[in-house]
């Protein structure tokens, strides 16, 4: 069936050639994270941390959600790539599209934006089943932290932090933002792979702005004051620590 | 071959791709608004077009154990048609193991008209509400991780969500949406009340005199056409055994204790017990509440019941009479919101 074959062929050329020239251009920019504790890598159950509060912890799950990301003049990122979760157990990087061009300035969100808070069954990394979302409250943890401390009064020793909450005053999502040099902007070129490194220092979770006591505050689950207390030490937690571009 | 041949292939071949690709679209559907409604909620279908086969696969969601633990319960255990759609001459529900629910199963009709759900209004959208049922402990006790793999397991799921979404992915963000189409299309606006506002139908004397009553004591909050105006109100009940002070857990705002959603009074005569926590038994028992039940020390009470309902006896039975106009068996017995055969 020579004509079959023919058309068909033709009829893949087609799909083929509209595939090809979607995402060509646009450069890559790949997210890794570096999780510490104590200025040694986060490994989840096995390894005891301190806080600079001076009480002792490990850490069974830590998980957050990076959205709404900005780059001055690249509004063209899909949907699906606008929200992100890092996972210590399952993933601590993630790339997304972004337009050619040196940048000194970049933000995004720790958390995801109240109009999304608000737009019914998402899939992707808002997924409710990535156990980060609430039901009987509607909302989406944007930061969780789980483990145990001797300090902690809660049941089993637990440390239970769900950071959440969207609602006017009960607001956790924080932006991130960053300046970069001149002479050294964030530069992402078409093909390429640019790889920013960003090191979350939980140090800082506990005391930066804040000082957040294993002994006091070892359970958060609720869109509550000791939620916002908590979220605004956000800001600290993130500092860019490398940029290379990939010759791929 | 000939040209004309050659042409006929690949426009059949066209046509099998398209359909592969699951470009074929499924059937919309519309959501009747009865004549003199208000426009339904804007969002609610707006990134969840009504269609034929996502409204069909939603009903037989609904109706399926298999989205709970022990395979017994489903949505319809506790939202029964022939009540209301809520847990006929229950308080609270029953959940897998044996256990209950806090809450008395709320009566679903004319959801599209609803912005927020839940007697405490904690869910924000229809297609995100029934996460909460289906994870409940105390509910249907299941992950959305097992009720996807049940339903892929299941040979007749794929193909009814190829129907309604295009191909046979089954995520949870489908299986939610196609909830919302069948929960969301629940309308219930044939009652007798309706018919004589469409001029159908006349009250008797004792249900016009009831409808007087209501109209003046009644109707602020349960406001016509949906007899709630969905807000949420402390009606004076104590609190109870529960401690459950109701949307105060929500806004984290004290002024909002022991508050609840106003709920809709259609088919009422169908769905006692009555309150949120099921502790009313009886209509008259509800208005002995209001005419001198309510615990006037609590400082959320709502100031449109400062002073109670003054009402007589005789008001009472009149009152109810025309509530038991509210009752649309049309939408209580009709065979297209109930356990599909499919």
């Amino acid at each position: 069936m020579k004509p079959c074959i023919a058309s068909f062929g033709i009829l893949l050329l087609v799909v083929l050639s509209v595939l090809n020239t979607t995402g060509q251009t646009h450069g890559t920019l790949k997210f890794t994270l570096i999780h510490t504790a104590n200025g040694k890598p986060v490994e989840l159950n096995t390894t005891t941390y301190n806080t600079p509060n001076g009480e002792e912890y490990t850490i069974k799950k830590l998980r957050y959600y990076f959205s709404n990301f900005k780059f001055p003049g690249n509004p063209t990122l899909e949907d699906a790539d606008n929200y992100q979760l890092i996972d210590q157990a399952r993933s601590t990087s993630f790339s997304i599209p972004v337009l050619p061009g040196k940048y000194t300035h970049i933000e995004w969100l720790l958390g995801i934006d109240s109009l999304r808070h608000c737009s019914g069954a998402q899939e992707g990394a808002l997924d409710p089943m990535n156990d980060m979302f609430w039901t009987w409250n509607t909302g989406y943890v944007v930061f969780k932290l789980d483990g145990t401390s001797t300090s902690s009064t809660a049941d089993r020793n637990r440390i239970e932090h769900h950071i959440g909450g969207f609602r006017f005053g009960q607001n956790v999502s924080t932006p991130l933002s960053f300046e970069l040099p001149n002479d050294r902007p964030l530069e992402i070129t078409a093909g390429k792979t640019t790889e920013i490194t960003l090191h979350l220092n939980l140090d800082r979770y506990w005391k930066s702005k804040e000082t957040i006591l294993i002994a006091r505050e070892s359970v958060c689950t609720v869109p509550d004051a000791l939620a916002r207390k908590i979220a605004s030490n956000f800001p600290y937690l993130f500092e860019i620590e490398d940029i290379k571009v990939h010759e791929n | 071959m000939k040209i004309n041949a050659r042409i006929a292939y690949t426009g059949a071949l066209f046509l099998v791709v398209l359909c592969g690709a699951g470009l074929m679209k499924p059937t919309p559907r519309t959501l009747k608004v009865p004549e003199g409604w208000p426009a339904p909620n804007k969002n609610l279908f707006s990134k969840n077009p009504l269609t034929e086969e996502g409204f069909q696969l939603g009903r037989k969601l609904f109706h399926d154990g298999n989205l709970s633990k022990d395979g017994y319960v489903s949505c319809a255990s506790c939202h029964q048609q022939f009540a209301g759609f809520s847990t006929f001459d229950h308080d609270v529900s029953h959940g897998v193991n044996n256990t209950f629910t806090t809450r008395n199963a709320p009566t679903l009709a004319n959801m599209a008209w609803h912005s927020a759900f839940h007697w405490d209004g904690g869910v924000n959208h229809i297609e995100v509400q029934a996460v909460s049922p289906i994870t409940a402990h105390n509910e249907m006790g299941e992950t959305l991780e097992n009720v996807i793999a049940k339903l892929n397991a299941d040979s007749s799921y794929p193909p009814l969500f190829k129907a309604a979404f295009g191909n046979e992915t089954i995520n949870s963000q489908r299986l939610l949406k196609a909830l919302a189409q069948y929960t969301g299309s629940l309308v219930s606006a044939n009652s007798k009340y309706d018919k004589v506002k469409r001029g159908e139908a006349i009250f008797s004397n004792v249900e016009q005199k009831g409808y007087e009553i209501f109209k003046a004591h009644c109707a602020t909050c349960h406001k016509e056409p949906l007899f709630t105006d969905l807000t949420y109100r402390n009606n004076g009940l104590p609190l109870n055994r529960f401690n459950d002070v109701g949307r105060m857990a929500i806004t984290g705002k004290k002024e909002d204790s022991l508050k609840f959603k106003v709920p809709t009074l259609r088919n009422i005569q169908v769905s006692y017990p009555y309150m949120h926590d099921g502790s009313i038994f009886s209509i008259p028992q509800v208005i002995d509440h209001y005419s001198g039940g309510i615990q006037k020390d609590q400082y959320t009470l709502d100031p449109v019941l400062k002073n109670g309902i003054a009402i007589t006896q005789r008001q009472k039975y009149e009152l109810m009479y025309f509530l038991f106009t509210l009752t649309d068996s049309t939408f209580l017995k009709d065979p297209a919101y109930g356990m599909p055969t499919y």
